[in-house]
């Protein structure tokens, strides 16, 4: 903020008190405080969960608060839809990009307001202010006639700027645009902003390198569990310990259950070794025992999920080995890594694992039909018999197995998930994200679950965003940064503040 | 970032699944009840059935027992039996996520094949069974082809079939010269043109074809995994299930469908032609779709099929009977088409709904 | 005079169709008798007797000769007041229109006209109707076996081939070294055939041959695609033969888009448009061939004499004909007003 022209009054751009946004069964924010004042970059922190993505919706409209006020230079305003944010100056720009490829820069730019004479858009104007924006954005050499999607990453996110800028944008939210860049990217990404900074655009910045914060932030911000803990913070002042504190000071705790021993002549069950695709992750290698969990912890991008599904085989890998029990599973073919006793229960649940309309039996029974089959015919009695088994063991509510699993909540679809897995007496489970889009109460009896299903053998490696969730459950921790493993050891000896710098800064504190 | 709106959202979704255990827990018996035919294959079918119904009403109530007669139900039933078959692998492939607007084009060159003069030679030397499995296997092949092309080739359904539609007319009308062949096989025509019990063998196929679709699509691992495959072809891969290989199955069915529809064109015309099976493409998916089998998969039902092909020749049949105008006939059926999907809508709503 | 012979054969069709335009009034029978044996015979067969219904069925009306033809059958059949005439769905659908005649046999119509979509694949519906007892009339397409039909209506494919010949070798009036266009229909159909082949033997005997030939499909975009061909194809024409008017307003704005006016063509099948043209005479249109699409009105007239156990006026004959084929006369500006009136719109 020394840097740069402030414009004097110091009254602030934006000032939020007091935000509060319930969901049923949770209270996303609780209480958020922040301002932002014309011309800075203000960075938000804080961990998966924290409510830094409703606050983003909040502020463009998407959500509308249950409580708290929000002043925009001084006047207080209600964001009920993204237009009333819009005309206040307020736009977003999301990790993934809300561009339409098929259409040109300058249609990107302009679309939704294009400029227009008697309906038909005036594509030569249109051209020439497109290109001023993005002359103004010091990117003039990308043509305003070019389709988007032959644009690097880099180049749509600039074109998105221009896009908030034509509507004359004040205050500009970037949510994680590092992400999708290499470091010179970056590199003009920082330009960009300093730019407009300048020009007294307000920047909200999110990100979890602080490497960035330090360079590119004048203030920061920092939420947990859907409160402001700290505002105003110097970006480059402010050490690394003290930030990380606040961010993990956890007012909710979870019940992790006990560890169990481990035998020491527990067989290995899953080896993995030398695994690699290009531009995800590299050299990634690890074994896992019968009755052992390995807990994968990294940011969302850092390679983790696409490591667990291509152990799964639904991706190819290039290079690398995935051995269960001794034997070598073909690349790709997630038909043979089911039948060697693989299963997984993946990052989506919803798109990737459940028949949203079918009974909860059926969906139990997916993967292991043939159990059920004579000569093809299924003997569904058995199969409605076997799952609800299974369904009052994991205590799926409601009971019955007739119910579409749709109406079922997060948590309980995730037993259904975990239950299709146990059906097949599975070896190895994959597990991505578990307790995503589970509440609380539910978190600890997936928990206890996973904890059961290893005691009784079965291999487990584990994917959270939450760091907390991969100390309290796994034996051994692997943390990956950049699709590589920065760290492999017992979660016993590293705890969360480490986790997190090797995840952010790439070094243990 | 996307961590934290699943989170956001979530919780919605368990207030929704509270509120829908309660509902399925303590409703009142009435609403039971009904709740429970709605869901159940019948229930799906309760706007079918009222339709026939009417249908047949009109029917009576203007022709009386012209309508009502044995021999006109039959003749119903002969006209049904050709496009329901059809009809029956149609439903297959749009449940499994597909569509198949080759099936006009499959029945005229399966019919084709079938009578060239080859065939019927070799029909007339042996058994016309060598007619009826060139029929058959024609139809098959193109079926794998239309597949293959959906599954490995990854062109989308629509413009795969679109493009079989186009060669295999094409072949049947090279093939044929665009002549009609008369069928001299006598033992054919004999078999397939007649009866037993009192019903046309073309009735006791489709009643065959219709009640192994139901089985197959109801009862069995590969009708579990047309709904999976359907319904989720990313959760279906993932749960291990062979998604392209079953894809190519699917369409292996509805041409198979085609060859014996084919058969029962050639028994009813004694005839075979690359004219035959004009326009079936549409017949098959408005009676699939009115059927209430969803268009986007996921969701199939035989008996809806069944009922949406009676419907569709029923009124055909009342229209002939009260001579009534070409034109009126046509907007009757877009009216049906209309009407019936919405009905269908409203039902599965109220199934749905908490 | 080998066309002339060929033409003999015909001669039977011809009268024959004379003698049942005795009985109507249409102007069509003008031509060949005099109107008071015409209502003589008129009146006796067209007094009111039996009741009699008739069914019919069609292909689609996908053209304008197929349209009129079941247009044409419903206004003959009005005309009656002892014609309960039944019309189904014009359908391509075999399946379809079988099942039509089947609803007709179940109804115990007692007679049906049915002008097949392929009459091969209609004969067998066709004959269990004949033996439930039922006239069959079959119309225009014929049916694969004679036990299909009491009675068939046919149009004249090589006769209208021959008429379009003849009209033109007359037009050339000896110029040997004439250049003859002919645009064809759907070449592989047998009436396109037996058009063609009448056509040729015609010219033969003026000493003229086709020169340059094309096929279109019946319809007016085919009919502009293949005109506008032959035009590249052929620097200059004398005179063009156009075997389908409704495909033939394609081929006049082909024409019209390439300027040229050095020929004069002859229609087919005789459309209201063409006749109106060729009425005004200020296109090249100098004549058409009629193909009648009162083949329909035809096959009812004598569905209704037969179930009536009626004769053809005119023939000492007690019974009605088994073949009545239909004459292809040439419509020009001097008999235009004659043919006008049963010209079917395209």
């Amino acid at each position: 903020m020394t840097e740069y022209d402030v414009p004097a009054g110091g009254q602030d751009l934006l000032r939020m008190t007091g935000i509060v946004k319930e969901f049923p069964g949770v209270r996303a924010l609780d209480g958020v405080d922040l301002d932002i004042r014309r011309g800075e970059v203000h960075c938000l922190l804080g961990q998966n969960g924290a409510g830094k993505s409703t606050l983003i919706r909040v502020l463009t409209g998407a959500h509308k608060p249950d409580a708290g006020t929000i002043q925009v230079n001084g006047q207080v305003v209600s964001l009920n839809t993204p237009a009333d944010s819009m005309r206040l100056g307020i736009a977003a720009i999301y990790q993934e990009l809300d561009l339409v490829p098929d259409l040109t820069v300058a249609e990107n730019v302009f679309l939704g307001h294009e400029p227009a004479r008697f309906g038909l858009t005036r594509r030569s104007e249109a051209n020439t202010k497109a290109r001023e924006l993005l002359k103004g954005l010091g990117h003039g050499e990308i043509p305003p006639g070019r389709t988007v999607g032959l644009l690097s990453a880099a180049g749509q996110q600039v074109v998105s700027m221009a896009r908030a800028l034509s509507r004359q944008a004040r205050l500009i939210v970037m949510d994680e645009p590092s992400a999708v860049l290499d470091s010179e990217e970056v590199d003009n990404l920082f330009r960009v902003i300093r730019d407009l900074t300048a020009q007294g655009v307000a920047v909200v910045y999110i990100s979890h390198r602080l490497e960035e914060i330090r360079e590119i932030g004048d203030r920061v911000t920092v939420l947990k569990d859907g409160a402001t803990v700290a505002t105003g913070l110097d970006a480059r002042e402010t050490p690394t310990a003290e930030l990380i504190r606040l961010m993990t000071g956890r007012s909710i705790e979870y019940v992790f259950p006990p560890r169990a021993e481990l035998a020491g002549d527990a067989p290995v069950v899953l080896e993995v070794e030398n695994l690699s695709r290009p531009r995800e992750f590299a050299r990634i290698g690890f074994s896992v025992r019968a009755g052992e969990i390995l807990g994968l912890a990294g940011l969302v991008g850092s390679g983790r999920s696409e490591v667990l599904e291509t152990v799964y085989g639904a991706r190819r890998a290039a290079t690398g080995f995935v051995r269960v029990d001794g034997k070598v599973l073909a690349p790709g073919k997630v038909q043979q890594a089911v039948k060697a006793g693989v299963g997984l229960a993946p990052e989506e649940r919803k798109s990737q694992a459940l028949l949203l309309d079918e009974a909860v039996y059926k969906n139990i029974t997916v993967s292991s039909m043939g159990r059920f089959a004579s000569g093809g015919f299924l003997n569904s009695h058995a199969e409605r018999q076997a799952a609800e088994e299974l369904t009052k063991a994991l205590d799926v509510r409601p009971a019955g197995v007739e119910h579409p699993v749709r109406n079922l909540s997060g948590g309980n679809q995730q037993k259904v998930v975990l239950a299709r897995w146990l059906m097949r007496d599975c070896r190895v489970l994959l597990l991505d994200e578990p307790t995503r889009g589970v509440d609380v109460g539910a978190r600890s009896e997936i928990y206890a679950l996973v904890r059961k299903l290893a005691a009784s053998g079965v291999a487990i490696v584990l994917v959270s965003s939450e760091v907390e969730e991969v100390l309290g459950l796994a034996d051994r921790v692997v943390v990956m940064r950049e699709g590589r493993a920065v760290h492999t050891g017992p979660a016993q000896d590293i705890d969360e503040h480490q986790v997190l710098d090797l995840v952010m800064e790439g070094s243990a504190v | 970032m996307s961590e934290e709106v699943a989170r956001s959202e979530a919780p919605k979704q368990d207030e929704l699944g509270h509120g829908q255990a309660m509902a399925e827990v303590d409703p009142t018996a009435a609403g039971a009840t009904l709740r429970h035919l709605l869901k159940g294959g019948a229930g799906r079918n309760v706007g079918l059935v009222i339709a026939l119904v009417l249908l047949c009403i009109v029917g009576v109530a203007t022709a009386g027992d012209r309508f009502a007669s044995t021999a006109n139900v039959l003749t119903i039933l002969r006209l049904a039996a050709v496009i329901g078959v059809v009809s029956i692998g149609m439903t297959f492939v749009i449940t499994g996520g597909g569509i198949d607007l080759s099936v006009g084009a499959m029945v005229a060159l399966a019919s084709v094949w079938a009578t060239t003069l080859a065939t019927q030679q070799l029909a007339a030397d042996y058994h016309w069974i060598f007619m009826v499995s060139t029929a058959l296997l024609v139809g098959a092949a193109c079926g794998l082809v239309n597949g293959v092309l959906v599954a490995y080739g990854k062109i989308v359904p629509f413009i795969a079939t679109l493009a079989m539609l186009a060669g295999a007319r094409g072949l049947a009308e090279i093939l044929s010269d665009r002549k009609t062949q008369i069928i001299s096989v006598n033992s054919f025509v004999d078999f397939f043109g007649g009866s037993l019990i009192g019903i046309p063998v073309l009735v006791w196929m489709f009643l065959l074809v219709a009640a192994a679709g139901w089985v197959l699509l109801n009862r069995t691992t590969f009708g579990r995994r047309t709904f999976a495959v359907g319904g989720n072809a990313e959760a279906a891969r993932l749960a291990g299930i062979k998604v392209q290989r079953h894809t190519v199955a699917l369409y292996i069915l509805a041409g198979l469908c085609c060859g014996i529809a084919a058969v029962m064109l050639m028994a009813r015309t004694t005839t075979g032609s690359a004219t035959h099976g004009g326009l079936y493409e549409l017949d098959a998916i408005a009676a699939v779709v009115i059927g209430g089998t969803l268009l986007s998969g996921g969701r199939g039902t035989i008996v809806g099929t069944v009922f949406g092909v009676l419907i569709f020749t029923t009124l055909n049949n009342v229209f002939t009977l009260n001579n009534l105008s070409i034109s009126a006939q046509s907007v009757a059926k877009g009216l049906i088409i209309v009407i019936a999907v919405l009905l269908q809508q409203r039902l599965a709503a109220r199934a749905t709904a908490p | 005079m080998s066309v002339r012979s060929a033409r003999l054969l015909i001669i039977v069709g011809l009268s024959s169709m004379a003698l049942i335009a005795c009985t109507s009034n249409t102007p069509e029978a003008e031509k060949t008798t005099d109107s008071g044996t015409q209502q003589v015979a008129a009146k006796g067969n067209d007094e009111p007797g039996k009741k009699v219904k008739i069914g019919f069925s069609a292909p689609a009306a996908d053209h304008g000769w197929m349209g009129a033809i079941t247009k044409a059958t419903q206004a003959e059949a009005k005309k009656y007041s002892d014609v309960e005439l039944v019309v189904a769905e014009g359908t391509n659908d075999v399946n379809l229109q079988i099942s039509q005649v089947e609803t007709f046999i179940n109804q115990k119509v007692d007679a049906i006209v049915l002008l097949p979509f392929d009459g091969a694949a209609l004969t067998p519906v066709a004959i269990k109707a004949m033996e439930a007892g039922i006239t069959v009339v079959n119309v225009d397409r014929e049916f694969g076996s004679t036990f299909a039909a009491r009675t068939t209506v046919l149009g004249d494919n090589l006769g209208m081939g021959v008429s379009a010949g003849t009209y033109v070798c007359k037009e050339m009036k000896g110029k040997k070294d004439a250049v003859i266009a002919e645009i064809a229909g759907i070449d592989s159909l047998p009436l396109t055939q037996a058009r063609s082949a009448g056509f040729k033997e015609a010219l033969a005997d003026c000493g003229l041959k086709v020169n340059n030939r094309v096929a279109a499909e019946f319809t007016v975009e085919s009919g502009e695609k293949a005109a506008a061909n032959l035009l590249q194809a052929a620097p200059k024409i004398d005179a063009i033969w156009n075997h389908d008017d409704d495909q033939g307003v394609g081929v006049m704005a082909a024409i019209k888009n390439s300027g040229r006016k050095e020929f004069f063509v002859v229609g087919g099948a005789g459309s209201a448009n063409v006749m109106r043209d060729i009425k005004a005479g200020n296109t090249l249109l100098k004549a058409t061939v009629i193909y009648p699409s009162t083949q329909g009105a035809d096959g009812v007239r004598l569905a209704r004499l037969l179930v009536q156990k009626k004769a053809l006026g005119d023939l000492v004959e007690v019974e009605v004909p088994r073949t009545i084929q239909l004459y292809a006369p040439v419509v020009t500006k001097d008999n235009v007003d004659q043919y006008l009136p049963t010209a079917f719109e395209s």
